[in-house]
């Protein structure tokens, strides 16, 4: 399992040199003022186009294309194997760090192309963050979590307890911790130790967080209260997540897209989008009969 | 990809839902023709024997809606699946209450204490029953099919149906004028035409769920639309 900021050395490892993604994306607009209602008149952070996702040979993804909107849940659903998970690392290259791991077709950041040389993947990763299915805090204590991302990224050490406090409050923890920061994060309950990873992403003040099943190793009551927190965060983050629970993306998402396996000319089998809409409309009146195969249980 | 069944005693119930909604539908249509066959004999006890009828009836609808209330509690239909059981919840109030028209003309046959009706008053109730019937079965059908078309036509069915209450009001009254009917009998008469009507009504509105069931849109009331113009003007 890779840690969301093990990535920044590894990645310094990768290129040497910082390069600005675009000025667009450093003077980013207020977040949280945009209504999510009608995704046409939301502010596209994310356009992905005709987009193929290999490992070496193996052609896990193929000709996706769509678009994620500004502060708004856009939730994949679709079967094991279909290529989701592999399709939400693209977005803040994290594939970059698996041998043989390449893209094909563009996925446009706010306008810049993601994938272009003069890309910093670092600068990429501290902008669009990441949640892992279970819970990975680093063997050190609660405050010193949080704190790790905004030192590396040069925040003074007076404004650090600040910015601790302000991630775990807006994570929903700060009351459960905040009288044990030195304490280890491992003796925190699982969903604790899930909404400290949370605070963790949330503290270098990125722009999209990347859920890969966050509640999956989670019991029902973490599961509500970790559901709550992504509906509270979305005003502040655009919120990409891939999940296996359709009740889940049925209730926090507002888009959600629908991948499936299928057999390419080859006869290999490869992750496609079958269905991106308004999650309401994939949950009530689907528009591709394999969508709603799924979502009934009429597929194994 | 094979299609195969993950959710199999879910569906099979659903199936069960759907198979006592014909059997409702079809309960009602037998129900408007020995209702009709009664009225026209001026048999009381016939009538009778459709009002035990209804309770029937009233049985088959509270098992069915147990059932979809059992599965959008255990089994968070989304889809076609919810479509399907929201139609159902509102189907069984429809032709439960299309039963309850059936029995309320059997109880109106009582009050008309077998009175000789004349031929074209007959006529027309021949006519009205038949109608009603037709209605019934093709929303019955419709449901059964899932055929969007058919359900949508049913509207147009239904003005058939109401032109021959307008002729039956028209002739009962005039044959109150001709003092061949009672006020009191020509009261009952006019009611149990209005019972005819709202039973062509009720298939109506069996036809939108349907068409909502089969295309995910929500029928389009005239009124609704009006009054969200109104809304939308005055903020």
């Amino acid at each position: 399992m890779v840690e969301t900021n093990n990535l920044n050395e590894s990645a310094r490892e990768e290129k040497k040199t910082t390069i600005s993604l675009s000025p667009t994306i450093s003077s980013m607009a207020t977040r949280g003022d945009e209504s999510t209602a009608d995704p046409s008149a939301a502010e596209v952070i994310f356009d992905v186009e005709k987009l193929d996702a290999f490992y070496g040979d193996f052609k896990a993804l193929s000709n996706v294309s769509l678009q994620v909107y500004k502060s708004q849940v856009t939730a994949f659903i679709g079967p094991s194997g279909c290529g989701k998970s592999t399709f939400l690392r693209c977005f803040n290259r994290m594939n970059d760090l698996i041998e043989g791991a390449r893209v094909e077709g563009t996925i446009k950041y706010r306008g810049a192309d993601l994938y272009d040389e003069e890309v910093d993947p670092v600068e990429v990763r501290r902008r669009i963050g990441m949640v892992f299915q279970k819970p990975n805090p680093f063997p050190k204590s609660i405050f010193e979590n949080v704190a790790y991302g905004p030192r590396l990224s040069g925040l003074k050490k007076s404004k650090l307890a600040e910015t601790v406090e302000k991630s775990l409050r807006r994570s929903a923890l700060w009351d459960e911790v905040k009288d044990r920061l030195s304490a280890s994060a491992y003796g925190l309950s699982g969903g604790q130790q899930q909404r400290l990873c949370i605070a963790r992403a949330i503290a270098v003040q990125p722009d999209v967080v990347l859920m890969d099943e966050p509640c999956s190793a989670l019991d029902p009551i973490a599961t509500a209260r970790i559901e709550e927190l992504i509906t509270e965060l979305k005003s502040e983050y655009t919120i990409v997540i891939v999940t296996h629970n359709m009740q889940q993306a049925a209730r926090m998402s507002d888009q959600t897209a629908f991948f499936s396996v299928a057999l390419d000319s080859h006869g290999s089998r490869t992750g496609e989008l079958v269905e991106f809409d308004k999650t309401e409309t994939i949950f009530t009146n689907p528009n591709d009969s394999r969508t709603e195969a799924y979502i009934t249980g009429r597929v194994g | 990809m094979s299609i195969e069944e993950t959710r199999s005693d879910f569906h099979l119930l659903m199936d069960e839902v759907k198979s006592d909604l014909l059997r409702m539908g079809a309960h009602v249509a037998e129900g408007i023709s020995a209702v009709t066959v009664a009225l026209l004999a001026g048999d009381i006890d016939a009538a009778a024997a459709i009002g035990t009828a209804d309770d029937e009836l009233d049985l088959l609808s509270i098992e069915a809606e147990e059932k979809c209330v059992r599965m959008l509690a255990l089994q968070q239909p989304v889809a076609v699946d919810l479509r399907t059981i929201l139609t159902d919840l509102r189907m069984i109030s429809e032709i439960e209450r299309s039963g309850d028209l059936v029995s309320n003309i059997s109880k109106a046959i009582g009050r008309l204490r077998g009175v000789e009706l004349e031929p074209r008053l007959r006529g027309l109730l021949d006519r009205m029953c038949e109608q009603a019937v037709r209605l019934t079965t093709l929303a019955i059908d419709a449901y059964a099919d899932r055929d969007a078309g058919l359900a949508s036509a049913l509207g147009d069915l239904d003005d058939r149906l109401d032109e021959l209450h307008n002729d039956f009001l028209d002739t009962v009254f005039a044959s109150r004028g001709d003092r061949i009917l009672t006020t009191q009998q020509a009261v009952q008469l006019a009611v149990i035409g209005r019972f005819y009507e709202r039973i062509g009504d009720h298939a109506v509105n069996v036809g939108e769920r349907v068409q909502y069931l089969v295309t995910g849109v929500l029928p389009e009331h005239t009124g609704a639309t009006r009054a969200r113009a109104r809304r939308e003007e005055s903020s």
